[in-house]
């Protein structure tokens, strides 16, 4: 496959990255560097493994995510730890996978319905963050829009108030534009936090 | 594949339409399609998209136009009426068939194709002359209309309580007993569906509209997973939805969408479409504040109603609000997911409760709007 060397590099390389892109986020997040290594190095690998781990700490930070509340229609923060990169989409991306895991204390519940998966996440230069989520997101709402507003703010607050560089958030369903996920949220347009849901969050 | 451009129609207006081979799919495979319709133009335009590649032909016969496919398809919404002078609605018939009903206005039709994703464009040309929205009251003029809008309906159910109770039947059920007590306050009501139907949102404030109604509000049943969540909660359009920040960085947004070595994801709106989001938005833009104290009059009279003292009004992005020209909220008149109150609204005097609290609310409004109003040109509400 290698000696394939006669497609331009540059396609390969892109080729590579969309297969990646929908299953592979999380990996993408624990490279960071990922993409400065030279993709016809393939010695590279072996010096990385021959470091021992202990002397590479992988700089870690925390963040809030944010579920729906077992008490209240607000969502609650519950805090992870997640590999610090300064790349606004691997930091949106392990977000979004600690919120499609779900809460880990009884005062939160899941955000989405069971099933739903991260096809792809990628942020824009003007502030917008694309979040693209299988159709499970849209199927298993429940029909109340208790729900449906908590579980669009619970991915709209988690990626705003964590990462910097996102301002807005729309959301896509089997990567399309949706109107609502169930009739009740304008899901046409990126939307801004709502920082009166996320009791506690910085305001603003 | 080709071979199936054949056809047997009286009137051929249209061939084409192999977009590819059809790898992926296999031939008994029902193909995902959805239909969206736009009446907002000078012509009636409707996209049909396709999620693979589809044989098709489109041919017209009396008061229909056809759009014949190969493979079966699995339409995401079969069927849609419309209050449209040029087309009227449409229907999936048959797994194979798209069927759209022609209206008086209708003349003819162009049709083109995009692709990524692969989407067919119909233009039915014609004149639309006087929009035919049965739901507007003939000869409106000078009388105050309040439109009702009874939340989801067929086969959108919206949210199922614990034994089983529909929150679409229910909420057609408050909306007529709510209209039968306007209307002994001398109010003509329009129910934006009096049956039980699909109605898309946009169709809904779009009645509201065409009638020039003084009130828009849509009723709804709430749910929950909290087993605790309970009661009724007004909701009024979220300032965030509709200020400039918004409509700046949508118009930007639909400028220059794709993102550096990204393929864009289908569906994204068209540069056309922010400007006709911008208007809308305007629209409610300029009813928040009115918006705003007839929420917090209904959620005061539910609140006494339901012995509840400290529950306030809410905001909500909610998209049946975006764009309506009049103040409009929505009423979640309760959680449907809690077995009382799903309880409740089996009995019909409480569902009578619920509307009157809403009818004094509305009637405590109007009666504040009217002490508002100044001179006869002002708005009709003064008048019963």
């Amino acid at each position: 496959v290698s000696r394939a060397g006669l497609v331009p590099a540059g396609v390969t390389l892109l080729f590579v990255a969309l297969v990646m892109a929908p299953s592979g986020c999380g990996r993408k997040a624990a490279a960071p560097e990922a993409p400065e290594v030279p993709a016809s190095a393939p010695t590279a690998a072996p010096v990385a493994a021959e470091v021992p781990a202990a002397a590479v700490p992988v700089p870690k930070a925390t963040i809030t995510v944010w579920f729906p509340s077992a008490a209240g229609d607000t969502l609650v923060g519950e805090t992870r730890e997640i590999v610090d990169t300064l790349r606004p989409d691997d930091r949106g991306a392990q977000i979004l996978a600690a919120l499609l895991e779900g809460p880990k204390t009884g005062a939160a519940l899941p955000a989405v319905p069971p099933g739903t998966k991260l096809r792809q996440l990628w942020i824009r230069p003007n502030g917008i963050a694309w979040a693209d989520f299988s159709t499970e997101l849209a199927s298993g709402m429940d029909g109340g829009s208790d729900g449906e507003i908590l579980a669009i703010y619970a991915i709209v607050d988690s990626l705003a108030l964590n990462v910097p560089a996102i301002r807005r958030v729309g959301i896509l369903v089997d990567g399309r534009e949706r109107e609502t996920l169930g009739g009740h949220v304008d899901l046409r347009r990126p939307l801004a936090p709502d920082t009166s849901l996320a009791a506690g969050a910085p305001k603003g | 594949v080709q071979q199936f451009l054949a056809v047997n129609s009286p009137r051929l207006v249209l061939l084409a339409a192999c977009l590819a081979a059809v790898p992926a799919f296999g031939a008994a495979e029902p193909v995902p399609v959805t239909v969206s319709i736009d009446t907002s133009g000078p012509s009636t335009r409707a996209v049909v998209t396709f999620k693979a590649p589809v044989a098709y032909r489109v041919q017209e016969d009396a008061g229909r136009v056809m759009v014949v496919c190969e493979q079966p398809l699995a339409p995401e919404i079969a069927e849609r009426v419309l209050e449209d002078g040029i087309v009227k609605g449409f229907v999936v018939q048959g797994d194979h068939e798209i069927a759209f009903t022609t209206g008086r206005g209708y003349r003819r039709l162009e049709s083109f194709e995009l692709k990524n994703p692969s989407r067919l464009v119909l233009d039915f040309q014609g004149d639309r002359g006087a929009r035919s929205v049965p739901a507007v009251v003939p000869g409106g003029g000078g009388q105050t209309i309040i439109v009702i809008d009874p939340g989801h309906g067929g086969v959108e159910t919206g949210a199922i309580g614990p034994s089983g109770t529909k929150e679409k039947d229910v909420t057609l059920d408050l909306a007529r007993r709510l209209k039968a007590l306007l209307v002994k306050q001398g109010v003509t009501v329009v129910l934006t569906r009096d049956e039980d139907r699909v109605l898309p949102l946009d169709d809904r404030t779009a009645i509201a509209n065409e009638n020039r109604a003084e009130l828009f509000v849509s009723i709804h049943l709430n749910a929950s997973k909290r087993k605790s969540a309970y009661g009724a909660e007004t909701y009024y359009l979220s300032t965030d939805a509709t200020d400039d920040e918004a409509r700046t960085l949508a118009a930007l947004e639909n400028k220059a969408y794709e993102p550096p070595g990204v393929t864009p994801p289908p569906g994204i709106a068209p540069a056309d479409k922010s400007l006709e989001l911008i208007l809308w938005d305007l629209a409610q833009n300029s009813y928040l504040a009115e918006s705003s104290r007839l929420a917090v009059s209904v959620q005061k009279e539910l609140n006494d109603m339901t012995g509840v003292r400290d529950r306030g009004v809410r905001q909500a992005p909610f998209r049946v609000l975006m764009g309506a020209t009049m103040p409009a909220i929505l009423v979640e008149a309760g959680f449907i997911s809690n077995p009382d109150e799903e309880a409740r609204f089996k009995d019909d005097a409480y569902k009578d409760k619920v509307a009157a609290a809403i009818a004094r609310a509305i009637a405590g409004f109007r009666r504040s709007v009217a002490a508002l109003d100044t001179g006869p040109a002002a708005s009709g509400a003064a008048r019963p």
